[in-house]
């Protein structure tokens, strides 16, 4: 079905379809995407996406009987199944959770992000009919696990809104548990009030027939710290776009992700961060292991306002390459406006070091071995940041990975 | 048995003939050394005889244990007893040593059809070889050669030659880069490694780790081939006088 076909036909059921602000905006996104046509070649949003993968699906979305959950499973830890974009309304002492009100998504629709140049954020906005509200409150240390399961052919585009307030901590957790032939198009808004702790652990492992479009805005305020890592294993295509802006001092935040592809998978990844205060501290580092026909782009920027003094900025991708047929394409870019700054960037991306190779091998260790003691090396520090179970679950998903090697 | 046969050896890179009809017997237990100018191939012969498949061999055998050794790969030598101590070790961030170490002995020992290491067991085997040769524990956590000193990588390679027990044992340039304590340290690690099971060919430029190895034989490499062939006199006479004394 067309963009046009879509949207025509279920105009009314996405959410906020009565919202006149809403629903003139998504005319607005809608007849320029579909006047200006699409520009694949300089815009960075669609690089390796195919257009009409991209624009020609078929919309899904329908009430269903499967019900979401949210679990206290101590007093700190909550595990919460989302289903088809959904949950269930909960709160108490540390967390409300519920699925977005109108209220909800006015107070968030105008973020200053740079959404209007990318298609995906763009699509969210039109075909918007999921999301969710979570307040985290002050001073709470809490761990969230999030497991979003979507059923087969279902079109989620979804947008989510964390509010964590002052001086909170979590270890928030994301997992994909997709059916068959879905489309993911999921967008996270995080507010990090002052002093509050955020590490963001996300896991993606699904089969091929499946799509996700996952996007994260994080706005951190005073001494606050985000800290992201995204371990991408899935089959199907798969698009990480994040984005943080630091706006209070002496805040920080961390963007990095590692893939693991092979077959003729595909993967997009892009990290962006404004530094809006002085005194913050970020990083953005991507790592790939690429085999087969697989390809990858990463796209790295660190922006510097005027005001941005005494701002650490680091940047780095690497890539191994398997095979001669496989690619992965690298641009880090800095922009500084401003002059106190240490900032870096780098890309290393070759095949496996060779020499590495020999050396392992001359002590009796298999070349399949020693490929796959290389490859974990490669991403081990990646691995030791995380706790017990998240590492382990890494581990199982990496042996898998190193095993469809052979 | 013969213990290690190389019988006019062969090899070309880019057109050039690095090793010209190249022959040497070792024998079980003995000690060999050989020197030569920059280029004679010495390092080749290193590299040829532990399987490194950058060098093609275009004639020649290399017979070890009665086996032909160029139907090996790399870790089929390794795990028939072959050891490179290689010139400069490489570096291999996030590999630790004690799992890697572990890895290779029990490739060893399940080629030998004997029973694998389980993780304690080689660990307290680890520490002991370490001890012995003076190694911090903590080195033992590290990941290989990573951020090492050039003793402290040299000194490696020695302790894992010392836990895989290999009977033949080929030292490319092991004192390269040395200072005279390291060297004294490096050299007591082999000399105590020694008996009458282990064979070994060192590759050296310097008479002084000859003086504290004492090897059986010395030769001199020029061009490809060994061109004399001697006791560790020929050592000082290079020594003093270089190889312009040799054809």
């Amino acid at each position: 079905m067309t963009l046009e076909d879509n949207f025509k036909q279920h105009s009314k059921e996405y959410f906020f379809s009565n919202d006149e602000f809403l629903s003139k905006q998504r005319l607005d996104i809608f007849n320029k995407i579909f006047l200006k046509k699409f520009d694949n070649k300089n815009n960075e949003s669609l690089k390796n996406l195919s257009i009409s993968d991209f624009t020609l699906f078929d919309y899904y979305y329908q009430n269903n009987n499967v019900e979401p959950k949210v679990t206290k499973i101590e007093n700190d830890n909550y595990k919460i199944n989302i289903v088809n974009g959904l949950c269930k309304n909960y709160s108490d002492e540390n967390i409300e959770i519920r699925n977005i009100s109108s209220s909800d998504f006015k107070k968030f629709r105008d973020q200053k992000y740079e959404d209007l140049n990318d298609l995906v954020l763009n699509f969210n906005k039109i075909f918007l009919n999921s999301g969710i509200f979570f307040n985290i409150k002050k001073n709470n240390k809490l761990k969230l696990k999030i497991f979003h399961n979507t059923q087969d052919n279902f079109t989620i585009f979804q947008n989510n809104f964390f509010n964590f307030q002052e001086y909170s901590q979590v270890n928030l957790e994301d997992e994909f548990n997709l059916s068959n032939n879905t489309i993911n198009n999921i967008n996270y808004n995080f507010q990090a009030a002052e002093g509050s702790v955020i590490k963001h652990n996300i896991f993606q492992n699904f089969s091929n027939t499946n799509r996700l479009y996952l996007t994260t805005n994080t706005v951190c305020e005073k001494k606050s710290s985000f800290t992201q890592n995204t371990y991408n294993f899935a089959d199907g295509f798969v698009r990480n776009f994040h984005f943080a802006k630091l706006n209070g001092e002496f805040s920080n935040a961390s963007l990095k992700g590692c893939f693991f592809l092979k077959n003729k998978n595909v993967c997009s990844n892009k990290t962006h961060i404004i530094h809006n205060a002085e005194n913050c501290e970020s990083n953005q580092t991507y790592k790939g292991i690429l085999n087969d026909n697989s390809k990858a782009n990463y796209f790295s920027n660190t922006f510097v306002t005027e005001n941005a003094q005494k701002t650490e900025g680091y940047q780095l991708s690497k890539g191994i390459l398997l095979t001669d047929n496989c690619s992965f394409f690298s641009k880090p870019e800095l922009r500084i406006f401003t002059d106190d700054v240490k900032c870096s960037h780098g890309s290393i991306i070759g095949p496996v070091d060779e020499s590495a190779l020999y050396y392992l091998r001359s002590r009796g260790i298999t070349k399949n071995q020693a490929m796959k003691m290389i490859i974990s090396s490669f991403i081990d520090e990646e691995i030791i940041c995380l706790d017990i179970n998240s590492a382990e679950k890494i581990n199982i998903n990496l042996s898998n990975y190193l095993n469809s090697l052979a | 048995m013969i213990f290690l046969n190389i019988n006019n050896l062969n090899i070309f890179i880019d057109g050039k003939k690095i090793l010209d009809d190249f022959n040497l017997t070792i024998n079980q237990g003995e000690v060999h050394a050989i020197m030569g100018p920059n280029g004679c191939g010495k390092s080749t012969l290193a590299n040829v005889l532990a399987g490194n498949e950058d060098y093609i061999i275009n004639s020649g055998k290399i017979i070890f244990k009665d086996e032909d050794l160029l139907d090996l790969n790399i870790e089929e030598r390794a795990q028939k007893g072959v050891f490179l101590a290689f010139q400069y070790p490489v570096e291999i961030p996030g590999v630790n040593i004690t799992p890697f170490l572990q890895a290779s002995i029990n490739s060893k020992l399940k080629n030998e059809n004997k029973p694998e290491l389980d993780s304690l067991s080689f660990a307290k085997l680890l520490r002991k070889k370490a001890e012995e040769l003076g190694i911090d524990s903590e080195m033992l956590k590290r990941s290989i050669n990573t951020g090492f000193s050039g003793g402290e990588k040299k000194r490696y390679e020695i302790l894992q030659m010392s836990v895989l027990n290999p009977q033949f044992t080929i030292f490319d340039e092991t004192d390269s880069g040395l200072d005279v304590d390291a060297l004294r340290i490096v050299t007591e690690g082999i000399n105590r490694f020694k008996n009458k099971d282990n064979s070994f060919l060192i590759i050296t430029h310097y008479q002084k780790l000859l003086n504290y190895i004492h090897p059986d034989y010395v030769h001199v490499m020029l061009n490809g081939k060994i061109v004399q062939s001697g006791d560790i006199s020929l050592a000082a006479e290079i020594e003093r006088s270089g190889y312009k004394n040799f054809k």
